[in-house]
């Protein structure tokens, strides 16, 4: 595929956006208005500069990652719309500013490579412990930068600049940041965490002092996300760490560990957060506890159904049901008026950028950017895997989001970076 | 390096069909099941956000109605219990009954979620929901609806000519109101679990032993047959032995048929002699007596908008039984009618021998108020002559003026009319009426039955409880 393709492709995607915030008015019986045209151009304007900025930073990357984003980011935007408009509004100004720390990345990285970021990992760690504990400032302070707590979650950094108010989860952007961190660490140390091992029965164990740094990194941030209950992104970075060591030895042994781990993690949360157990609770037989706990899942259960095989149609179905569906149920809301037919294409577009991510891993000759690589994608993979599957009830529901389809600032953003760096990767790698 | 690298995206990608499995388990499967699940706010909402057509009476008084706004509709009923039963009910709870069943497809705004719809209304169709008028008169119905009460039973009144019903009345009825709504649970149960079956639409789902009406059919059998006239002179015995058994036919008062020695059909008729009609019904054989009951209708389905149960002249074959034949003749033994079959019945009489098919709804109209279907009244069968008829109908004058009919005389209108007592095994009898009026340009043909006596009991009789109840009626039809 060349690059005039993914152009062509992203123009494609743009046009899918406003068509389908066309729909969208035909079924409210509005007019199709203004919407229509401004989707088009923020989507065109973000996409294809993130274009231009591949084509000039980094020309050989990969051109499939972007149009997938970009039509992932159009289906999201149109539901959105379709749930609230002026979220929709608010998503494609963070669309825009996703799009520009993207565009940032590439250029950054243009000159110095992503060798930068081994270089200054234990600055990223460092960067990812403030952004970390940053929802922890006071909630109410003189200085203009805040903690805040949505729906019982200290998740939430509030800046307040005066004129506006913007708030973030700094969650996203530490994955990011652990994850470069790890792949750092990892691929220098790769040589003594693989040969000097110790035989503790069947498994082998790195001598312990190689593993200081990322045990302390590990369970500081992991620490703080427990505490802040935001049990998802503490998932989500603790499976990260343990797929990124299993890919950097190969050894079986993290696997195993990590397991064990795992289970004593969430046995330790089942027993000491409620919300722990009602989640359980609602997994398992959410239509028992319809009215209490099991509410949000059966609703969105209930939208997947009434979507049946060719969904309701955009507009027309009725989505607003859902608890958090622009958020947390965005998959459930799609499901409900695009059908099966809507869901399977969106399983297999994450899937698709999942084989992209993992190829231009497999396909790396540097071990730093193997593991970035495989560590990008495999969180991103796996927030995918954990968000939908909480809500077809593969898995319990963990709240979060969707990448390029949820409402929320801070994913896109983070997810607009993670692309870029696989583009940046794969560009490296062909140079 | 590459190959934990591998199982990595092998695992997520197994993660992936796993969610494709649930997504078409969710989405394909069970579909059906999670959709139609009464939890599932959007049933309730399709219901409720969607307007419905209104329904108005013959005269345009609006009997149902969807009030509201976009997105908040409800379904009000300004007559309450009174047309329960002919209109129905859409209820989540409770499912669809009656006309709102029946027309669901005109009444449902097309303003809904299909694709097909929304490109009808792109393409400037109408999507508002059609409205229908009925064939029922409101003022009619509540007269009927009053004079008979509190007591249990029906009345059914209908246009000979057309077929068209003018009154719809089953008792005890309901009010819809209480049935719809996601709140219904506690009133519907009461309502299903209440002994009087307030639910039950005794119109077309409640069958009665018809008592003399019956003789109706038995005298158009015997005119029909030709070897009988109303001139035809019968024995006049206290009670008549029947053959073959030690078992007797008595008159309901346990005298003779008037006096003397014979007693015509004619008279026997406006009397209502049950001796007269053992013997007639024995003349005739049980042949010629199931043919006309089959002609009038007898086993067959009626061609209605609900299904009604049917009428049922015997189980078993009548030639070797006379006792048992000379009962049926009577409208006892095994004799079972629905009072909209009784009402057919005599509407075909005074249509001289043609049964219309009936009918509720006369129009579909559109959001316009253009009129988009009419309906057009269409022949049942033929149930006898039209001498036969007119004779039949010169009876049952006579019964009126001078017989057991007296209850139903109108002051200036001829009336033609038929009492019935059905006996029931250690219960009080169901009181009917059947007929017309006026007599020759019949416009509105009736039954009326009053289940187990009503407030007379034991004491009830077609001509004292239930020809009343068709007097009222028909005088406001006739005298509105």
């Amino acid at each position: 595929m060349t690059r005039n393709a993914e152009g062509a492709l992203i123009l494609a995607a743009a046009l899918m956006a406003a068509f389908g915030v066309a729909l969208v008015n035909i079924a409210g019986q509005q007019p199709i208005g203004a919407d229509v045209a401004l989707t088009f151009f923020v989507m065109v304007t973000a996409f294809g500069a993130l274009h231009a900025a591949v084509r000039r930073w980094a020309p050989k990357g990969t051109p499939y990652l972007l149009p997938l984003a970009a039509l992932l980011a159009a289906v999201g935007l149109s539901e959105i719309y379709r749930l609230n408009p002026e979220m929709a509004s608010l998503q494609k100004w963070w669309i825009l500013i996703g799009a520009g720390l993207g565009i940032l990345t590439l250029w950054g990285l243009s000159s110095v490579g992503t060798q930068i970021l081994r270089r200054y990992r234990y600055i990223m760690l460092l960067l990812a412990m403030g952004l970390l504990v940053l929802p922890l400032l006071p909630q109410q302070w003189p200085l203009p930068i805040r903690g805040l707590a949505v729906n019982g979650s200290r998740l939430w950094v509030s800046l307040d600049l005066g004129f506006i108010e913007m708030r973030f989860q700094p969650g996203e952007i530490v994955k990011l940041l652990m994850v470069a961190f790890l792949a750092s660490f990892l691929a220098e140390r790769q040589a003594a965490l693989t040969m000097r091992t110790r035989k503790v029965g069947p498994f082998e164990f790195p001598e312990p002092r190689q593993m200081i740094p990322i045990l302390v990194a590990w369970f500081a941030s992991f620490g703080v996300m427990v505490y802040q209950r935001d049990l998802g992104a503490s998932l989500l970075l603790f499976s990260a760490f343990i797929a990124m060591m299993y890919a950097a030895t190969g050894r079986n042994t993290y696997l195993v560990v990590g397991g064990g781990l795992f289970t004593i993690g969430a046995a330790a949360a089942w027993s000491a957060f409620a919300h722990v157990q009602t989640r359980l609770e609602a997994w398992l037989v959410p239509f028992e506890h319809y009215e209490t706990t099991g509410y949000q899942i059966s609703n969105g259960i209930f939208a997947l159904a009434s979507g049946s095989l060719s969904g309701t149609g955009l507009g027309l179905g009725r989505p607003s049901l859902i608890a958090f569906a622009p958020t947390d149920f965005i998959f459930a809301a799609v499901g409900e008026e695009l059908g099966l037919v809507g869901s399977v294409l969106i399983l297999a577009m994450y899937a698709l950028i999942i084989s992209v991510g993992m190829g231009i891993a497999l396909r790396s000759r540097d071990l730093f950017r193997k593991l970035l690589a495989a560590g990008l994608t495999f969180t991103f993979g796996l927030q995918s895997l954990l968000i939908i599957g909480g809500i077809v009830r593969l898995f319990p529901l963990t709240g979060i989001t969707l990448p390029f389809m949820s409402y929320g600032g801070s994913s896109l953003v983070a997810n607009f970076v993670l692309i870029a760096l696989l583009i940046r990767i794969s560009h490296e790698e062909r140079v | 390096m590459n190959s934990p690298i591998r199982r990595l995206t092998l695992a997520l990608l197994i993660g992936f069909c796993l969610l494709l499995a649930n997504v078409v388990y969710i989405q394909a499967v069970a579909a059906d099941r999670y959709r139609s699940d009464h939890r599932n706010a959007r049933v309730q909402l399709a219901r409720s956000e969607r307007e419905r057509g209104v329904m108005v009476d013959r005269s345009g008084a609006v009997l149902v109605s969807s009030e509201g706004q976009a997105s908040t509709f409800l379904r009000t009923y300004p007559f309450g219990d009174l047309l329960g039963h002919p209109i129905g009910f859409s209820s989540l709870l409770f499912g669809d009954r009656g006309l709102e069943a029946a027309y669901a497809t005109d009444l449902r705004s097309k303003q809904d979620l299909t694709i097909s719809n929304v490109i009808a209304g792109i393409l400037g169709n109408d999507l508002r929901p059609a409205n229908l008028r009925l064939t029922i008169d409101v003022a009619l119905q509540q007269v009927a609806a009053e004079a008979l009460g509190d007591q249990v039973g029906a009345v059914v009144a209908i246009e000979p000519s057309t077929g068209a019903i003018l009154a719809y009345v089953s008792t005890p009825g309901f009010d819809p109101a209480l049935l719809i709504g996601g709140e219904a649970g506690p009133a519907g149960d009461t309502l299903d679990a209440d002994p009087a079956e307030p639910l039950r639409d005794r119109v077309v789902n409640q069958l009665y032993a018809p008592g003399s009406i019956f003789k109706i059919v038995t005298t158009a059998a015997a005119l029909e047959s030709g070897e009988i006239t109303v001139e035809s002179t019968f024995s006049n015995p206290t009670a008549l032995a029947l053959p073959g058994s030690e078992s007797t036919i008595s008159n309901a008062d346990g005298h003779t048929c008037g006096s003397g020695a014979e007693v015509s059909l004619a008279r026997g008729f406006v009397l209502s002699c049950n001796t007269t009609f053992a013997q007639i019904a024995m003349t005739l054989g049980a042949g010629a007596l199931e043919a006309q009951a089959e002609a009038f209708g007898f086993g067959s389905e009626i061609p209605f908008v609900f299904p009604v149960a049917e009428s049922m002249f015997s189980p078993v074959d009548l030639a070797d039984d006379l006792p048992a034949l000379a009962q049926t003749s009577i409208g006892q033994r095994d004799v079972r009618v629905t009072p909209l079959h009784m009402a057919l019945m005599v509407a075909g009489i005074a249509n001289r021998g043609d049964l219309m098919s009936p009918y509720l709804v006369s129009e579909i109209i559109d959001g316009d108020g253009q009129i988009v279907t009419t309906t057009q009244p269409a022949p049942w069968r033929k149930a006898s002559s039209e001498s036969t008829a007119l004779a039949i109908t010169q009876l049952m004058v006579d019964a009126v003026n001078s017989g057991t009919g007296a209850g139903a005389r109108i002051d200036g209108v001829q009336v033609a009319g038929k009492t019935g007592t059905a006996e029931n095994p250690d219960q009080a009898p169901h009181a009917w009426f059947v007929g017309f009026a006026p007599a020759d340009q019949p416009t509105i043909a009736i039954a009326v039955v009053v289940e187990f006596g009503g407030l007379a009991g034991d004491e009830a009789s077609g001509g004292q409880t239930a020809a009343p109840i068709a007097q009222k009626t028909m005088e406001r039809w006739l005298k509105p």
